[in-house]
């Protein structure tokens, strides 16, 4: 039963000379069991041995990023990679076929994939270029068309004045160029400001993003337009020296705009000639672009293609074979290193240590200089405790996840889990009670079951999110439609599927026999009389305190499980005991009198209060009983009560004052016995300094040295102050005594949410469908149709999205708090297996979703 | 009763800030920057903290001028997301605070073109902070003609103010039938440290004011008492270098230009105004600023500045020992709440933090052995709080 307790660790050390360091660790990292530990959790990662290489691991990721972008941006699709299992026997094969140490194979990538980014980008900013200068000549042609319309013919047909002072034979100068368009108004404040007012400025929009977007659009290329907004000036300026010192200023103004400046031809024949030069221009840059363009798709595909008995584009294959590198090098930091030997720990599932050996010996084989390939040692574990490790399957795995999110079951304690797997949907099931929104709840999650390859497909679905969790909600659904016949409620009407035992005779029901009893579920009758929910409400209160009770009473009894397992008897004797019996003498005995009055008939209105006898108990200890619960027998009850009571009493200064006065007297012998074992790790550390230089005996020694140290470190810290026991003995005490009532009635929550949910049901029944099936004729068609459509959206809305999410929060609430409280500790940590599949896998999901 | 709506315009930009706190380098984060060996383990260092996007795409051996054109470019960054996340009072707060940049970029655009340095060059340097859309028509300056500089470019820009101030003043203190020669020879005598410390003592005043009557009581109460030692903090610093600077060479002289360059607020304004404008030694200087807070004993250590030519690295300047007070007060400005201390704060410790990075990225490319004093000499923000 692997999935009740985590499973076994053991400890072990492992030695590996420094040559082979690599090659060991890519073989374990194909069995993925272990976990290493790390050595000094203080050290930061950059002054680790291997730094150097995760840092060119992460240079490369970088780079290949880069590469991703470009890929996008050219609509390169990648074949990603689908199998890890299969890439990982290639990347094997690829080694082996280099007949080269197996580590120098990241080098060769690192270079190849430096090389072709800089051989891409170089290619792509060449291209930008390209794109750039069309831009720059467009813009140049669009400028003269635009300045001659402007400017018109006048411009060319001045004449030098014959009288200098002759204000309307002035010569005008003119500049023309490119701003960009939020300058506007600041090139035209300050031209103003320069000119004191004597220039003519005029602006006119390019729209040179539609126009670079439809160029590229021309080319097959995205059209990620950057560029901001440009819009041309043409200036009019009296004087047209060339050397005025208007002109001078106005040149050095619109050059510190640093957009391009135009010269404005002088002639019209300059003009044109100058239009047809700039049409030349374009044409050849345009060629240009059309061959780099093709190269760079070219270096692209390169990247695209797949390679042989390779499942996934090159690209792809290198991304992945980096991250493997890194993640090999990350958990190579976590060694030590001593001399040429590296010394690690790790934790391994208990019967693997064979399978660790075969890897090593085939790492042997595998390496080509056939370097010893080091050891592993069992060896005392150290003050951590060992990782929680589970085998789970698909079936388990969402079941298993509600608990680690509370918190990760400590090594070897009993797995809520497994218990999960049926009270979670069970009680989800008693407050979602409805056999049809159970059904359809049941036959979605068959659907997401059945249909699951092709959800998986479809990455926009809803139901996608849903796929983990697809076992979770049929028994979900499964318990839902199992309660709601139980409560028999179906959209809140009662079906009467086996024929109720009462059939109405004026106006009165009449039970058919007197041994008539509706076999299974509620008699439909309750729902016909007037008291139904009267009776429901009493039914499911008193269901949802047994269903409580019953379920932390389970709590408790793992409890013991747990301390009996551990061999911690003082708990077992001092804390599960007392609170068994203190829960079976309160809580228990409740729900043994409500079921004995759910047994007997009372008569002449002699029914007793289940609370008043339960307060009675308390307060009135000498008093009999009004109204017994047992017929006719007071005394007995009396007696019974008495001593259910004094046990209850009892219970608590046992549960309080025996474990810490136990503790406390421990703890004052184990003082007595520290004073020796302070001085043994000093004769330690005197071994390692003492240690002879000779490289095959520092191997043994090393690994002799590896197995003593952690045996010393044994020292346990449980120095607790006894001040600190008491007070925490009296918190769990406190919290036991009170959580009993306070759980107790939090379990009522079963009743108040199938209540909510069916008063829900009923309202939604009631204001849209009853009443408006009976309208008849086509008016009547019609408004039945609209209504259902309601109802159905209601329905859906309402109790199918939020009433699930409400129950579903609640029952998961019910199983942290009031059931896992009894027994869970939960301060254990995951197992973290040092897997090349588990690493390649997380990273595969990224690039599928993007 | 500012506490209680402080939040309600300022509370996002404040909560930003207080995040931002995480940013800062610890102390053994400088230790261990201090072990670094080279400029690439520097940068690789870097890398791991809170700097590492704005450096990720550089090559390793970067030079020192682009580091920290890196690091202000990141400071700027989050600066402008605290602007754009403000409202009212704050954003002319924070804008008050840029001008200060704005001011430095002018002076260094106008001392670049002077000296006819290419204006690529000069744009590529520009401080991101005080960045403005005028500064690159700056290039319109011709020779010496500030008054025109003025009037074509900077009159739009958020200095203008304080350019048409300095021009006022400067053409003021001439004799009274001035030419426009005068004009000229005064703007060409000028040097730009005299424009930067000018503009700057009036942005100071203006900005003093600002908050003075503009901003609740506890920003007021955080600020001025920061403001009042930064004008002060001027004023030593103006009397510091002035005395023994040959270019002043009679005393009226002195006196009239430390006057004019002397911010007047702080605890030192006016009370003891004329001792420290007449103060010739450093000894006297003591003397005129000592009933003032610790600053007698902030000037005690200062090294003589009749011997300036016997500085070197490892001497502890006026300013390292100003700089380690000042980070003292905006270690205690910036934990204290519901104030706009904590924006100017912020500002002011991650210029200092920028300045330690780039004086260790010095050292090391430098190669300097590790007892060297100058490793000593960074201040690292609130170091002093523990103590």
């Amino acid at each position: 039963m692997s999935f009740f307790r985590s499973k076994k660790m053991k400890y072990y050390s492992l030695v590996i000379p420094r040559e082979s360091a690599w090659v060991v660790m890519n073989e374990l990292a194909r069995l993925g069991q272990l976990h290493f530990v790390d050595y000094d959790p203080q050290l930061p990662m950059i002054n680790r041995p291997f730094a150097n290489y995760v840092k060119r691991c992460d240079d490369s990721l970088f780079k290949l990023s880069c590469l991703e972008l470009l890929l996008k941006e050219f609509k390169k699709n990648l074949n990603y990679c689908e199998n890890v299992e299969e890439l990982l026997d290639y990347f094997s094969q690829v080694q082996y076929d280099r007949m080269k140490p197996g580590h120098t194979y990241f080098d060769e990538l690192e270079s190849e994939i430096e090389q072709k980014k800089i051989q891409i980008q170089e290619q792509s900013a060449n291209l930008q270029n390209l794109l750039d200068r069309v831009n720059i000549i467009t813009e140049q042609q669009l400028v003269l068309e635009n300045a001659k319309e402007i400017l018109g013919q006048s411009m060319f047909q001045q004449q030098t004045p014959h009288n200098p002072n002759d204000y309307q034979q002035l010569k005008f100068g003119q500049l023309i160029g490119v701003i960009e368009k939020e300058e506007e108004v600041r090139f035209k404040r300050i031209i103003f400001r320069v000119t004191k007012g004597n220039a003519w400025v005029q602006i006119k929009d390019l729209n040179n993003q539609q126009i670079d977007n439809s160029m590229r659009q021309s080319f097959h290329l995205n059209q990620n337009n950057t560029s901001s907004p440009r819009c041309l000036y043409v200036i009019v300026y009296p004087g047209a020296e060339e050397s005025s010192s208007l002109k001078m200023k106005l040149l050095k103004v619109c050059d510190s705009f640093n957009r391009q400046r135009i010269e404005y031809p002088n002639s019209m024949d300059e003009l044109q000639r100058k239009m047809m030069e700039l049409n030349q221009q374009l044409l050849e840059v345009k060629n240009l672009i059309e061959m780099s363009k093709q190269q760079l798709e070219q270096s692209l595909d390169e990247l695209v293609l797949q390679k042989q008995g390779c499942n996934c584009s090159y690209f792809e294959y290198m991304r992945l074979y980096v991250l493997k590198e890194k993640y090999l090098y990350v958990n190579l930091n976590y060694l030590t290193m001593r001399g040429s030997i590296f010394t690690g720990y790790f934790w391994l599932p208990e019967g693997l240590e064979i399978m660790v050996e075969e890897k090593l010996r085939n790492a042997m084989k595998n390496n080509r200089d056939h370097y010893p390939t080091g050891q592993i040692q069992e060896i005392k574990p150290q003050l951590t405790s060992p990782p929680t490790y589970f085998n789970l399957n698909e079936v388990t795995m969402p079941f298993q996840e509600i608990v680690n999110t509370y918190g990760i079951p400590r090594y070897q304690e009993v797995n809520p889990g497994l218990f999960t797997i049926i009270t979670f949907p069970f009680l989800f099931g008693v407050m979602f009670a409805d056999i049809a929104h159970g059904f359809m709840l049941f036959l979605c999650g068959l659907y997401i079951i059945f249909w699951k390859n092709y959800l998986l497909k479809q990455t926009d679905s809803m139901f996608n999110l849903m796929i983990p969790f697809r076992y979770l909600i049929v028994l979900m659904g499964f318990f839902a439609f199992y309660n709601g016949f139980i409560y028999n409620d179906y959209l809140s009407i009662s079906l009467n599927l086996f024929g109720s035992c009462y059939s109405p005779e004026k106006e009165e029901w009449k039970r058919e026999s007197k041994d008539c009893v509706y076999p299974f579920g509620v008699d439909p009758v309750w729902q016909a009389s007037g008291s139904s929910l009267n009776f429901m409400n009493s039914y499911k209160m008193k269901l949802s305190v047994i269903l409580g009770v019953i379920h932390m009473l389970f709590g408790i009894l793992m409890k013991g499980v747990n301390t009996l397992y551990f061999k911690n008897y003082l708990d077992f004797f001092c804390e599960f005991i007392p609170q068994l019996l203190f829960m079976i003498c309160t809580f228990g005995w409740m729900d043994f009198i409500i079921i004995v009055k759910w047994l007997n008939t009372y008569e002449n209105n002699t029914d007793p209060s289940i609370i008043e006898t339960m307060i009675n108990q308390v307060l009135k200890p000498f008093d009999k009983p009004v109204n017994p619960v047992f017929p006719n027998e007071a005394e007995f009850q009396l007696q019974l009560t008495q001593i259910l009571t004094l046990i209850a009493v009892i219970c608590i200064p046992w549960m309080l004052l025996p474990k810490p006065l136990i503790l406390g007297s421990k703890n004052d012998k184990h003082k007595v016995n520290m004073s020796d074992s302070q001085y043994q790790p000093l004769v330690l550390e005197k071994q390692v300094s003492e240690q002879d230089e000779d490289n095959n005996q520092q191997f043994h020694n090393d690994l002799q040295n590896a197995a003593n140290l952690k045996s010393f470190s044994e020292q346990s810290n449980e120095q607790h102050d006894s001040g600190e026991i008491w007070v925490h003995q009296m918190i769990e005490t406190i919290e036991f005594v009170l959580g009993g009532i306070s759980n107790t009635a939090s379990y009522l929550r079963l009743w108040a949410l199938s209540l909510a949910h069916g008063q829900l049901a009923e309202v939604f029944y009631d204001m849209c469908l009853a009443g408006k099936l009976d309208i008849g004729g086509i008016l009547g068609g019609l408004l039945g149709g609209y209504f259902y459509i309601v109802f159905a959206l209601l329905t859906f809305g309402v109790l199918m999205t939020m009433d699930v999410m409400e129950c579903f929060l609640h029952a998961l609430r019910l199983h942290w708090v009031e059931f896992q409280n009894k027994f869970y500790k939960a301060d254990g940590y995951l197992f973290n297996g040092y897997s090349y599949k588990k690493i390649l896998n997380d990273n595969l999901k990224q690039s599928n979703s993007k | 009763m500012d506490l209680c709506v402080f939040g309600v315009d300022d509370g996002y930009a404040e909560a930003i800030i207080r995040g931002l706190r995480a940013s800062f380098l610890s102390e053994a984060q400088y230790q261990q920057m201090k072990n670094c060996a080279s400029i690439p383990e520097l940068k690789s260092f870097l890398e791991e903290t809170d700097y590492q996007n704005c450096l990720q795409a550089d090559n390793p051996q970067i030079p020192t001028s682009i580091l920290r054109q890196r690091l202000k470019k990141k400071l700027a960054d989050e600066f402008e997301y605290i602007e754009a996340q403000s409202t009212g009072t704050l954003t002319k707060y924070l804008f008050h605070l840029r001008c200060r940049f704005m001011i430095d970029n002018v002076v260094n655009m106008i001392e670049g073109l002077k000296n006819k340095i290419d204006i690529e060059i000069l744009l590529s340097n520009i401080d991101p902070l005080g960045w403005f859309p005028e500064i690159k028509n700056i290039k319109v300056l011709e020779g010496d003609d500030y008054s025109s500089l003025y009037r074509d470019v900077l009159i739009d820009t958020p200095i203008g103010v304080y350019f048409m101030k300095f021009l006022e003043e400067s053409i003021e203190n001439l004799h009274e039938n001035r030419t426009l020669n005068d004009i000229q020879n005064l703007f060409r005598e000028m040097k730009p440290e005299y424009i930067r410390t000018s503009l700057k003592k009036m942005w100071l005043e203006d900005f003093y004011s600002f908050c003075e009557s503009e901003l609740m009581a506890t920003s007021q109460e955080v600020l001025l008492e920061l403001l009042k030692f930064e004008a002060d903090f001027k004023t030593i610093q103006v009397i510091y270098n002035s005395i023994g600077n040959r270019d002043l060479n009679t005393a009226a002289k002195i006196i009239t230009t430390r006057k004019q360059l002397c911010p007047t607020i702080g605890n030192l304004y006016p009370d003891c105004e004329k001792l420290y404008l007449q103060a010739m030694t450093l000894d006297t200087l003591r003397e005129a600023v000592k009933g003032c807070d610790n600053y007698r004993d902030l000037l005690k250590d200062a090294p003589d500045p009749l011997k300036r030519e016997e500085f070197n690295v490892q001497t502890k300047t006026l300013d390292d020992i100003m700089y380690d007070d000042e980070c003292r007060r905006y270690a205690l400005a910036f934990d204290g709440q519901g104030s706009y201390g904590v924006f100017y704060a912020y500002l002011k410790l991650k210029e200092q933090e920028i300045r330690n990075i780039i004086w260790l990225a010095e050292m090391i490319s430098r190669k300097l052995a590790k007892n060297h004093p100058g490793w000593k000499k960074i201040i690292i923000p609130f170091s002093h709080l523990g103590k």
